[in-house]
């Protein structure tokens, strides 16, 4: 099912993609992975408080990255973004930052790990809150209407578990109303921590609420980068052309526990999860680009073995990293050196 | 003339649900006559909507079913047992009032009857009736159910979104009524909806969703009776949208001339669902021009008696302001 659609022997869809930049989405997805990973072993080392996992999310982030126009479009994530993050443009070592909680972190290592902003790239500051950034999302889209900035786009995207949210409706009728150039991309997982999609819906499929909105909906394989691309490539120019917003629901499967504050075995069996992890869209990928030429097993080999050396400098050079100051509290949360408290 | 599709209701009860519309059309103007009167402090308007309603009501299974209101819900009440005398202690606050004359008019709740208290929030009755559902589902108490209506302006509310996504998980015994008058309050429905059927908002939730003519009470009657069967024998919730109009003001409140245009309601009059059922009986033979008027007639009598007995009723005493409210006695202010 979640197979990426390419018969052996037929030549790759690239669906307008160069070769440079199919490479550059797989290297997004290996550069995914290994943060992940390394988010998860920090935590076990003792070094991190916390990290999130986005194992199987790496096409859908990464193909959506390559869709959204830096410098234009604005991107309202959600907790399980890091490919996305990367993908427009945010540095491993500042994901470490991150991470690390250190002083010089975009939030000054006051936000959750895994939780970025970034004013030069266009990332919104977001809540752990489920949905809490999706009227964040559609009110950015609809100053941009009301400036009659076009030609530029919001890019909001949730699991599965935020669909049920009273805001996530709220926001999405507030935009079909006014036709904001949004794109609302659901990654949808099929697990809510620990709620299987059955006990979150009534039916299974996200994007049939599109009809309801009034706004165009699509469903795709989020395992496979390049139809995640033109997915929302497509809807992100429609949204900057005035279309109006669309629902999208990339598929695709959460592989590791929720967080490292979390056990994935206390409710879902190891086998549901060996099942999904033969269609992995990390090794999927790497096949389709072998098989269509665009890569070689050498270039493979040094693609992974440079992502884990930067992995490794951004780690070394995170770590090395003072913490805030304790005297800097306060900082950025009133003006000057007002302390209503006292 | 098509053929009359009377959805196996009898001579009976099809005069028994004209009787309901012309009985919530008086009282309902009773209401805005009292308030200009200075004699009572507020009325909602329900008026366009008698259809929808007479034909919910004659659906609606006393003594089992459970029913959460909104405030333009007058036929509802009326329709499932509740007074004109017990419409009236409302209206004028009294402290026979179910509520104690401490409720908004027009914010009925009878235990008796199982209404729920309503609340003027909007959206706030939908997860109240998604719990009752709830609760008979874990009682397996079958054969039950729950109406639950609202207008559309309520359906872009979160917890509308939440309560029809949980009973839709839980396939819970739930049946909710949209009553679509195109207005909410002053916003019209392109304004409120990006597409103008709540109902095609079902397939999202994987429930049944159903548009039915809010004009005519026998297809609203066969829509929500179909509705709560399915919800009583464990078939889970249904959406039903009944199109409807809303012919006055907001409430005694508003002057909705600030907002729509009087040709606008003018051609929704055409349509005015009492005459229209009033002449569908006639022509049918089931009611005679004098057993109409007959029928007018009774209701004017009832709806007169029944306000000038509430009129006559005391306020509710200052002394019993906390009664209700805390247990014995108990102040925690003192």
């Amino acid at each position: 099912m979640a197979k990426i659609d390419t018969k052996a022997g037929d030549a790759l869809d690239k669906r307008g993609l160069t070769d440079e930049q199919l490479r550059a989405i797989f290297r997004n997805m290996l550069l995914q992975r290994q943060l992940d990973n390394r988010g998860f072993q920090l935590n076990r080392q003792g070094k991190v408080p916390f990290a999130l996992g986005s194992e199987g999310h790496e096409a859908i982030q990464a193909g959506a990255a390559m869709a959204f126009e830096r410098g234009k479009d604005i991107l309202a994530p959600y907790y399980r973004d890091l490919g996305l993050a990367i993908g427009i443009g945010l540095s491993p070592y500042e994901i470490l930052l991150s991470l690390f909680a250190r002083a010089e972190d975009h939030n000054g290592g006051r936000q959750f790990p895994n939780h970025y902003s970034s004013k030069k790239a266009g990332l919104m500051s977001f809540s752990s809150i489920l949905a809490a950034h999706i009227p964040h999302a559609v009110g950015a889209a609809y100053a941009l209407k009301m400036r009659k900035e076009a030609g530029r786009a919001v890019l909001v995207t949730c699991g599965d578990g935020t669909t049920s949210e009273g805001e996530w409706h709220e926001s999405m009728n507030f935009a079909s109303i006014h036709k904001l150039p949004l794109v609302m991309l659901v990654e949808n997982n099929e697990w809510a921590i620990s709620t299987p999609l059955h006990m979150q819906m009534g039916q299974p499929e996200i994007w049939k609420r599109a009809e309801g909105y009034g706004m165009p909906g699509k469903r795709f394989n989020g395992f496979d980068p390049i139809e995640t691309y033109a997915v929302v490539k497509e809807a992100l120019d429609r949204a900057r052309s005035g279309g109006g917003p669309t629902l999208l629901e990339g598929t695709c499967y959460r592989f590791l526990a929720h967080s490292t504050d979390d056990n994935d075995m206390t409710y879902r069996t190891r086998e549901e999860v060996v099942e999904h992890r033969k269609d992995d869209p990390v090794p999927q990928f790497e096949n389709v680009l072998l098989r269509a030429g665009v890569m070689n097993a050498a270039d493979v080999e040094a693609m992974r073995k440079d992502v884990l050396r930067e992995t490794n400098e951004a780690t070394d050079a995170a770590e090395a990293k003072p913490y805030p100051q304790a005297e800097d509290l306060y900082k950025n949360l009133y003006e000057g050196a007002w302390q209503p408290w006292q | 003339m098509a053929a009359f599709e009377r959805h196996g209701l009898d001579d009976a009860r099809l005069v028994a649900m004209l009787r309901v519309m012309i009985q919530q059309r008086t009282l309902e103007n009773r209401g805005f006559a009292l308030n200009r009167q200075g004699k009572i402090p507020f009325a909602s308007a329900s008026e366009g909507h008698e259809a929808v309603q007479a034909g919910a009501a004659m659906a609606f299974e006393r003594g089992k079913d459970v029913l959460c209101p909104y405030y333009r819900d007058l036929g509802l009440a009326l329709g499932i047992g509740l007074t004109p005398y017990e419409v009236m202690l409302s209206l004028f606050a009294r402290a026979a009032d179910l509520s104690g004359g401490r409720q908004f008019p027009h914010h009925y709740a009878s235990k008796r009857l199982g209404i729920h208290t309503i609340s003027s929030i909007i959206a706030a009755q939908l997860p109240h009736a998604v719990g009752a559902a709830y609760a008979m589902k874990l009682r397996k108490e079958s054969g039950r159910a729950v109406l639950a209506t609202f207008g559309d302006g309520c359906t872009s509310e979160g917890e509308w979104h939440e309560s029809l996504n949980f009973a839709a998980v839980h396939a819970l015994p739930v049946v909710f009524l949209c009553e679509n008058n195109e207005w909410a309050i002053s916003t019209p429905l392109s304004k409120q909806m990006g597409q103008p059927d709540v109902a095609k908002r079902a397939v999202g939730y994987g429930i049944p969703g159903v548009i039915v003519d809010g004009m005519d009470p026998i297809a609203c009657y066969a829509a929500v009776a179909e509705a709560l069967d399915r919800a009583r024998t464990g078939g889970g919730p249904t959406l039903v949208e009944a199109k409807c109009y809303r012919f006055l003001s907001h409430t005694t409140d508003d002057d909705d001339r600030t907002y729509r245009s009087r040709e606008e309601v003018e051609a929704h009059r055409k349509n005015d669902p009492v005459p229209r059922f009033e002449r569908l009986l006639v022509e049918q033979g089931i009611l005679t021009e004098a057993g109409l008027d007959a029928l007018k007639q009774s209701v004017l009598k009832e709806a007169n008696e029944a306000t000038d007995a509430a009129e006559a009723m005391p306020y509710a005493d200052p002394a019993t302001l906390t009664d209700n409210v805390y247990a014995d006695g108990h102040a925690p202010w003192r």
